[in-house]
């Protein structure tokens, strides 16, 4: 592990988000169903970012399932 | 596996074997699909909010996106520390198993090409931001010709000196803008020398970073594992450097190669 400037610590929401909303893998196919390119500023991320400012414990935390409700 | 209401989330797809029992929890449904000498690491979701109808609801949902983008990236974390994977983007969906299967018939030489490619590589991210106000300040004294007209105002008629001041604050602002260039260009080409690959992609504006300073470069490196410590020590020179001039570097990783694992497709995205 990297001392200086390992993720796990204290990664913004932003840059996860810039990340997997907008990078990554994009195929087509009629099989597939694909969100379309996502706006960071269209999703109001001010306000989503005020909410929690940063993502801690990247790993090792318990995951939440992607059909699990946001408390 | 086909089940009724329900979709194939795809998270990532690796050449090895994912240890996807250590990280699987009773919510997240996570499974592996071998297929074509491929694994593509997925989770079965509700249609109901997986459709591209009930995407289109939920990604206005803040709270959804947050939530749901924060799981996809932490599960594609956990895979990589076993595999070299290629992370696909938030919401990429298969009707059924088959449909991925298909997928990775379609798209396995490229798949396989770019892990080769990935193989022992991470991606890490520098992000520059500028306080234009101190930099201006800390660039005052080393604009010989801005000092001479700090020292023009201090000594000429008010009239005058009310020009001189217009005059010293566009050269501030030119210097200033000279210098973000500059830094930016060379802070990316010095960490580039460092890397197998090199990004730049679109700054974001304060309304998002949320930071009063300004991005002034975004950029993504794939960095070779053995390379990592040269490149960290790279970066903690250049913030040493830097921060006494206004700019502040803010260095993350490593990441899953989101930039570094574009289809042939995909060559116009990722330019």
């Amino acid at each position: 592990m990297h001392n200086v400037v390992t993720k796990s610590r204290d990664v913004t929401l932003l840059e996860v988000l810039d990340r997997v909303l907008d990078k990554g893998v994009v195929i087509s196919g009629d099989a597939v169903i694909s969100v379309a390119d996502v706006d960071l500023i269209y999703l109001g991320l001010k306000v989503l970012l005020s909410s929690v400012e940063t993502v801690e414990q990247l790993r090792g935390s318990p995951f939440v399932g992607p059909m699990q409700e946001p408390t | 596996m086909v089940v009724e209401g329900q979709l194939t989330y795809l998270y990532c797809v690796a050449d090895r074997e994912p240890k996807i029992r250590e990280i699987e929890g009773p919510e997240n449904n996570l499974y592996s699909v071998c297929h074509n000498s491929l694994y593509a690491v997925a989770a079965k979701v509700e249609e109901s909010k997986f459709s591209e109808e009930g995407l289109k609801k939920n990604m206005a949902d803040l709270e959804w996106v947050k939530t749901n983008a924060t799981l996809h990236e932490r599960i594609i974390e956990q895979i990589m520390t076993n595999t070299c994977v290629i992370p696909f983007k938030f919401g990429t969906l298969f009707n059924t198993d088959d449909s991925l299967k298909a997928m990775l018939d379609e798209y396995g030489e490229e798949f396989k090409a770019i892990l080769g490619r990935l193989e022992n590589k991470e991606e890490w991210g520098v992000k520059i931001y500028c306080d234009t106000e101190k930099s201006k300040h800390f660039s005052i004294n080393d604009e010989p010709e801005i000092l001479k007209i700090e020292n023009e105002i201090n000594s000429c008629s008010p009239g005058k000196a009310f020009f001189l001041k217009r005059k010293k604050a566009e050269l501030l602002a030119q210097v200033v803008n000279r210098k973000i260039n500059e830094s930016g260009q060379e802070n990316f080409d010095l960490l580039k020398e460092l890397s197998f690959e090199a990004r730049i992609n679109k700054l974001l504006p304060r309304e998002v970073t949320e930071r009063e300073d300004d991005m002034v470069l975004n950029s993504a490196f794939l960095v070779g594992k053995d390379d990592v410590g040269d490149f960290i020590n790279m970066v903690d020179a250049l913030k040493v450097y830097y921060e006494n001039e206004g700019f502040f570097i803010d260095c993350t990783g490593p990441w899953p190669p989101y930039n570094f694992c574009g289809l042939s497709n995909q060559k116009v995205r990722n330019a």
